[in-house]
């Protein structure tokens, strides 16, 4: 088995749409997600914000992030679907497990460096505070 | 006649003081205008997230634009980062593509 991918999902949902709508489409998604063998890490409502500019003469709009974890054929049904709704004005998908994994890779390296560094300084501020106790 | 000719030589070298100090000036301002080029390299954390708009704001002055390396001073591959970063972010209406 291919390793499991990570995506982050957002879309736009219509404004006029009200908001129970929007919950009852999430709840399709997550079903639909985990038909399709993924499973939704995490959902998240962003509720209405205002668009930095107008999308299909839209000021606003419903922004939901999924977190999905999955092998990527249930992205390509979710899009397909997103793409036939019309309450979703606008959508992306992106891939983010192996930037994350990069970014946790160069973490662990730069706090390994200042951990060290942070031992020598500490150090050394402990001294100093021992001789300021001993002169009072 | 005397006279003439001493308030001659005053004007002259008045003239002369002038035009030196002239001379300073235009240079001064031929001088290639340097504004504040560069900004203070900004940190840039290990994974720069699409959505942070707060953070993608900053390469992004008033009109929209990305903001160029040589200004920014950030490494080639934050750089790269950052600007796939603003695409994402603006192709979700989180940031303008342009601000008139």
């Amino acid at each position: 088995m291919a390793a499991k991918r990570v995506y982050e999902v957002m879309y736009i949902g219509a404004p006029e749409t009200a908001d129970e709508d929007i919950t009852k489409l999430n709840e399709a998604i997550q079903q639909l997600v985990e038909k399709e063998g993924g499973t939704v890490v995490k959902t998240e409502e962003m509720g209405r914000r205002k668009l930095a500019y107008p999308i299909q003469k839209k000021t606003e709009g419903h922004y939901t992030l999924f977190e999905i974890e999955g092998s990527g054929q249930e992205i390509a049904e979710l899009e397909r679907r997103f793409r036939v709704n019309d309450a979703v004005i606008r959508f992306i998908t992106v891939r983010v497990d192996e930037e994350r994994k990069t970014a946790a890779k160069l973490t662990a390296k730069r706090e390994n460096r200042q951990g060290r560094r942070r031992d020598a300084s500490s150090n050394f501020n402990n001294n100093q505070k021992d001789e300021a106790q001993d002169n009072q | 006649m005397a006279d003439n000719k001493e308030r001659n030589d005053d004007v002259i070298a008045d003239l002369n003081n002038i035009d030196l100090g002239n001379v300073s000036e235009l240079k001064n301002e031929r001088m290639p205008r340097r504004f504040q080029r560069r900004r203070q390299s900004q940190f840039v954390p290990d994974y720069i997230d699409w959505k942070d708009v707060d953070f993608l704001k900053r390469f992004t002055p008033e009109r929209g634009k990305v903001l160029p390396r040589r200004i920014s001073q950030i490494s080639a591959k934050d750089q790269r980062r950052v600007a796939k970063a603003i695409k994402r972010a603006r192709s979700m209406a989180l940031i303008p593509f342009v601000t008139d």
